[in-house]
């Protein structure tokens, strides 16, 4: 053993030696590049799952915007219907009233129209009635008091107004 | 014009490596001795003189620091402090230096899980990866000229000889035992972490079938004592041999590594004592493999052994 120089103090120094690199190599190589290197992996992977995840939202904002095209489309289409049923009532009440204020024109015209024909007429037989006795004093003056005589031609006049009037 | 020129020079040096060659061929030993002609001075290379143990430098007590030890420290300062430069700033996108360091360990972290799988790769990389860069930095640094040139001259059995200050740390024996006894105790460390302490030392020292065999005995079946007994002492048998393999690990990793780096110093010197100039070239290159292989070999062995003691065999002991 002595030949090919086998020396046990010499022997231990290089195990400490070994040992001592080995320690040495794990704190600055080993451990920080493993480290490191999971780090990363974990980053990457996470950048995927992200990634990932935010297509499926994207993938998920569209559907919902579409389903909101959808139902925007349909409350206008209905805003729109609602809208012309209105119009549309809204036309028919304007026609209603129009006929309905000019029917009422109409009557009240007709109305006055007769109440102003009845009270001519009055003024008229008033007229005629007093036209009458006037005359009648003329032709037979002094024969009768004027109180018969008017109580006579009121009478006759009551007659034929009843008459014309029925 | 230019692929021309290039050419031309790439024949101009041919042609010097093949006069140089010629030339250390004609003025070395081999040539002058054929020719009968004293070849000059200062081509003339010393006897190699080949000296197994290391030698010793200088004294620390009764201690003596040898060459080779300085050259492991040398080492040692070499890789921390280079790898120590790559890990100073770790951040999560590389620069030059971390790419370096994290190729290192992602190169050697791969070539491990290949072979051992993803959960045992991270128990053995430290080991492995430490033996790797240790035995290929020392075998590369052997390799560069201030080793085994720059030393103190000595006069032994007659002959001057040149003590290097420097020697490469695989060349003495010391050095692959100490990493052969380092593997050694992390396999066995390995192999009782897996399975526990009592049932490791238990597949070594089996005398279960032994002692079952007796019990039979007392009560008095004769025909399973004697299949008993016959099977308890190749239990046993196997037990020490199992032992012996484990011992001759130490062995075999210490002398392939040794014996690998020695003689490629040795091939060296001879080659450079017999046809100096560039010859030896070829051979430098020759032990730039080799170092590569030892290392990778001795990490190599050391993982598959690691793989071994970590994956429980009980399977194999239900019988």
């Amino acid at each position: 053993m002595e030949g090919i120089g086998i020396n046990l103090p010499l022997l231990v120094a290089f195990v400490i030696n070994f040992v001592i690199l080995f320690g040495l190599l794990t704190l600055v190589l080993y451990k920080p590049v493993l480290k490191i290197l999971d780090e990363r992996q974990a980053k990457i992977k996470e950048s995927i799952d992200q990634a990932e995840q935010i297509r499926e939202q994207i993938a998920h904002s569209e559907e919902q915007i579409k389903t909101n095209l959808d139902t925007a489309r349909k409350e206008r289409q209905a805003i729109i219907a609602q809208a012309t049923q209105i119009g549309e009532r809204l036309k028919e009440e304007a026609k209603e009233g129009a006929r309905n204020e000019a029917e009422s024109l109409i009557t009240k015209a007709q109305a006055e129209i007769k109440q102003e024909r009845d009270k001519t007429i009055d003024e008229l037989r008033q007229e005629f009635a007093n036209i009458a006795i006037l005359a009648a004093e003329k032709v037979i003056k002094e024969t009768l008091d004027k109180g018969k005589h008017s109580k006579i031609i009121d009478e006759i006049l009551k007659e034929s107004t009843t008459f014309k009037r029925n | 014009m230019n692929k021309g020129c290039s050419t031309r020079i790439i024949a101009i040096i041919g042609i010097a490596l093949i006069a140089l060659l010629l030339a250390g061929l004609v003025v070395g030993p081999i040539g002058s001795k054929m020719l009968g002609i004293e070849p000059p001075s200062f081509i003339a290379v010393h006897k190699p003189h080949v000296q197994l143990p290391s030698e010793g430098i200088f004294h620390i007590g009764g201690f003596a620091v040898t060459n080779t030890l300085i050259a492991s420290w040398t080492t040692i300062i070499l890789l921390v402090g280079l790898f120590a430069a790559c890990t100073r700033k770790m951040t999560l996108i590389p620069g030059r230096l971390q790419s370096l360091a994290e190729m290192a360990v992602e190169t050697l972290l791969n070539f491990i899980k290949g072979a051992a799988g993803e959960d045992n790769a991270r128990k053995l990389f430290p080991v492995v990866a430490t033996i790797f860069l240790y035995v290929i930095t020392n075998a590369y640094l052997g390799l560069i000229p201030f080793y085994g040139t720059i030393g103190i001259r000595e006069i032994k059995e007659g002959q001057e000889i040149i003590v290097p200050f420097l020697r490469a740390p695989n060349t003495d024996v010391n050095v692959p035992l100490s990493i052969a006894l380092f593997s050694f105790i992390f396999i066995e460390y390995w192999g009782i972490r897996s399975v526990g302490a009592l049932k490791y030392i238990n597949a070594f020292f089996n005398f279960g079938q032994l002692r079952d065999s007796f019990v039979s005995l007392f009560k008095g079946k004769f025909k399973s004592f004697f299949s008993g007994i016959a099977f308890g002492f190749i239990n046993i048998f196997v037990g020490v041999l199992e032992v012996f393999s484990h011992f001759i690990r130490i062995i075999s990793f210490t002398f392939r590594l040794f014996g690998n780096m020695t003689a490629g110093e040795i091939l060296l010197l001879v080659v450079t004592f017999l046809v100096p100039l560039v010859a030896s070239t070829i051979f430098y290159g020759l032990e730039l493999l080799i170092g590569f292989i030892q290392a990778l070999i001795f990490a190599g062995l050391t993982m598959v052994f690691g793989v071994i003691a970590l994956t429980p065999h009980s399977e194999e002991e239900h019988s």
